[in-house]
């Protein structure tokens, strides 16, 4: 037994893991250690040409018995599917990424294979949804998957997908993309917000802000990082060559609707999808048992279908599930028309059906037809419901376990927003603002705050001692909803004074306010 | 003890309802498990819609019971209905269920009269809102829960809700149909990291004296889901057993 010897014993084991930095612990604690493993090695029976005594390095130095036993981790990740490893929560599930790390993370690491993903966008006037399945159509042809795409104009679909900017993402580690897009995304929110002359210390100006995402996901195995997760750029496009490369090697199909001859009714469009979509899974599974099948449907139910009935989006999902489900290399993100996720379309119920049918449903409600949800979640874009989780193998989903976005397992569930930058669409954490909002401790007036009228409240000012704690709970009441104000304030007249006087006395630099709408110069406001 | 292991009985009929935020896939799981492990000679049959074999199988498999052995013995049965309800359907049938009806009995004729059958079906929602109409899923459970009481085989059927409070007519005539009904709903506050819903027991119209001790919606038994099965509580206790 001598120095080489169990230099290159570790040197196979780290490597198996790659992660460099242990190799140097392990070298130093293993050395005795391995002297005694092989001296029981050899007094067993015949030792096995492959086996190695030194397990992978454990993780953490307290006093683990390094024992004799062959782990055998490594035959099974070589033998996953291209672009998937196994899941944290359970390691009888394999998953797959969806492009958008943090979306990855609300999921507990990614769309478990053998699992649909349905994605609601109730939204009209943006396509939040259909900007989702780009995501996993481009990291399916990244990551060497095939990729199904259904619909009328696939290769329209797919020449707009994102992907990745330059070539020269192969050589970074995921780390360092990660820190050089959070620098990306503080230049994105610098440059699109209107009021951030807030002081601040200058020993903080250089601090990061708060971060309010997951990077990209960090893997400690020998296989490159970027294999799972690419980072797309939605400034490039992919390429045209690469489409055309994947055509021809077979990993891009497209169902297309009009050559199914389905445009009779709603039910045999559906019926010749569901057809298709077995005769290319089936394919798959007889010709390659490595390859893993994404399906795409950017759009279902649009005009290309057919009149599709609830019923028969009922039948659809219901069918791709079980469809999924035997094929167990396969997956599927689908996304429905803003029209179609509504309830007047439905029924009611309908979102919570949806949920039923498929195995992870989000909703991505965005501001844009709300002034005042925009107004309020100024640095957003939309809100992210969470209907449905996977969990093919276990009761709960691992998501609730292992999401940091989440949060299940610190306080309690966060609420999720999702913003697209100039770069990336990245799903993050929403705080609500502090009771009062943010202009009550700024120092420079914001832009579109005006002066308070405080001149209706003179009249009620004398002989009434105002409670320290009203004001705060009063102005949130006026502040909050906007068009419900004027509500509050029909409903306070049993109330003994208006509450706009008060913050007078109570705050001391808060000269300029956001303009009040309740007024008692409307006499219609009080009728009694 | 909560829930009572005997919940349905030989020729009775459990209805379980469940909302999207609280699914209740673990009273079918822990039954189901009661029943394999329960009696020396028991027969299960399970109709999936959603043909979620693999997840039934290994969350099964943490609670100790070998389910091969069991598939291959024939206690455990698992049956996928959607390959019988979509050839009828695509065939233009005017009776989509009866291929599942034939299917069943065909399975259940086998097992005889001291053996103790229990038939789960997971998920009659599915069905209606695929496009089957009411009558036929009413008319297909009356047959199916004339058949288990014929043959004093208890049935659970699961049925989602996602109206609360306005049932429709394929639950009401569950309701009128059941002996017992369990009613999982979530906490009327919103999602909590600490409970994951509440269960309300109920009895059928039919039922005159039930056995079980019933519980109220407004006193329902609030529980909490692990890794392997539930932890149920009182309102209120959560911190004695959490």
């Amino acid at each position: 037994m001598n120095v080489n010897d169990s230099l290159s014993i570790c040197s196979r084991a780290a490597g198996r893991c790659g992660d460099h930095g242990v190799l140097s612990q392990a070298h130093q604690r293993a050395p005795h250690r391995l002297v005694r493993a092989r001296e029981s090695r050899s007094r067993a029976s015949a030792p096995r040409a492959h086996s190695c005594p030194v397990p992978p390095p454990a993780p953490w130095p307290a006093a683990r018995a390094m024992s004799a036993f062959k782990r055998r981790t490594t035959e099974k990740q070589l033998s996953l599917p291209a672009g998937t490893r196994t899941s944290p929560g359970s390691p009888a599930t394999t998953i797959t990424s969806t492009g958008i790390p943090s979306l990855d993370d609300i999921l507990g690491g990614g769309l478990p294979l053998s699992c649909s993903l349905l994605v609601l966008a109730p939204d009209t006037h943006t396509a939040y949804g259909e900007l989702v399945i780009k995501y996993a159509a481009a990291q399916g042809l990244a990551s060497g998957q095939r990729v199904c795409v259904v619909g009328t104009r696939a290769e329209a679909f797919l020449s707009e997908c994102m992907w990745v900017p330059g070539s020269t993402t192969q050589t970074h580690a995921a780390s360092s993309a990660g820190t050089s897009t959070l620098a990306e995304d503080a230049d994105d929110e610098q440059a699109s917000e209107h009021d951030t002359k807030i002081k601040i210390a200058w020993r903080y100006e250089q601090m990061r802000q708060f971060q309010t995402t997951v990077p990209a996901f960090k893997q400690k195995c020998a296989r490159s990082p970027d294999d799972y997760c690419r980072t797309f750029d939605l400034t490039s496009r992919m390429p045209e060559e690469v489409i055309k490369a994947s055509r021809d090697e077979g990993r891009l199909v497209a169902v297309d609707l009009e050559e199914e001859g389905a445009v009779n009714s709603g039910r045999s469009s559906c019926i010749a999808v569901i057809r298709r979509l077995s005769e290319i899974l089936a394919r798959t599974d007889s010709e390659d048992p490595l390859l893993a099948t994404r399906v795409c449907i950017p759009a279902l139910g649009s005009y290309e279908w057919g009149d599709l009935s609830p019923h028969d989006i009922c039948y659809f999902l219901l069918s791709l599930r079980a469809l999924i489900r035997r094929h167990p290399r396969s997956c599927a993100s689908v996304c429905l028309p803003p029209d179609l996720c509504q309830e007047a379309y439905g029924g009611p119920g309908w979102v919570q059906k949806l949920g039923w049918l498929t195995d992870a449903a989000i909703t991505l409600a965005a501001f844009s037809s709300n002034p005042s949800l925009v107004a309020m979640f100024s640095s957003h874009h939309g809100l992210v419901h969470i209907h449905i989780l996977p969990s093919p193998h276990t009761l709960l989903p691992p998501s609730d376990k292992y999401s940091t976005l989440r949060g299940l397992s610190s306080s309690g569930e966060n609420n999720l927003a999702f913003k697209c930058m100039r770069k990336r669409l990245i799903f993050e954490t929403l705080h609500l603002d502090v009771e009062g909002g943010i202009s009550e401790r700024r120092t420079t007036p914001s832009a579109t705050a005006g002066p308070l009228d405080f001149g209706d409240g003179h009249a009620h000012h004398h002989g009434h001692e105002p409670s320290t704690a009203a004001p705060s709970s009063a102005i949130a009441a006026v502040q909050v909803q906007l068009e419900q104000a004027q509500i509050t304030a029909v409903s306070q007249p049993t109330a003994i004074t208006p509450p706009a006087e008060q913050p007078r006395s109570s705050f001391k630099k808060a000269k300029v306010k956001k303009k009040v709408v309740f007024t008692s110069e409307r006499p219609d406001l009080y009728d009694f | 003890m909560f829930p009572p292991n005997n919940l349905p009985l030989p020729a009775e009929t459990l209805l379980v309802t469940d909302e999207l935020y609280a699914p209740a896939d673990f009273i079918l799981h822990r039954h189901l498990v009661s029943s394999l492990k329960g009696a020396s000679s028991s027969k299960c049959v399970l109709v999936t819609v959603s043909g979620d074999v693999g997840r039934w199988k290994s969350v099964i498999q943490r609670s100790n019971v070998k389910v091969a052995q069991y598939m291959e013995s024939g206690v455990l049965t698992f049956l996928d209905a959607m390959p019988h309800i979509v050839s009828a359907m695509d065939g233009g049938s005017d009776k989509p269920l009866m291929n599942l009806l034939e299917e069943l009995k065909r399975l259940l004729n086998v097992s005889l009269a001291e053996v103790r059958s229990s038939v789960i079906l997971d998920d009659i929602a599915s069905l209606q809102w695929m496009g089957i109409p009411a009558p036929d899923l009413v008319r297909f459970t009356r047959a199916l829960s004339a058949l288990c009481r014929k043959n004093n085989i208890s049935l659970v059927i699961r049925h989602h809700v996602t109206t609360p409070g306005e049932p429709d007519d394929v639950l009401k005539h569950l309701l009128q149909l059941c002996t017992y009904h369990l009613d999982v709903f979530p906490l009327s506050s919103g999602r909590s990291g600490a409970v994951s819903g509440q269960i309300a027991l109920h009895c059928g119209p039919g039922t005159a004296k039930p056995v079980h001790r019933l519980i109220p919606r407004s006193a329902a038994i609030q529980y909490r889901l692990t890794d392997v099965g539930s932890v149920f509580f009182d309102r209120g206790t959560g911190s004695g057993v959490l």
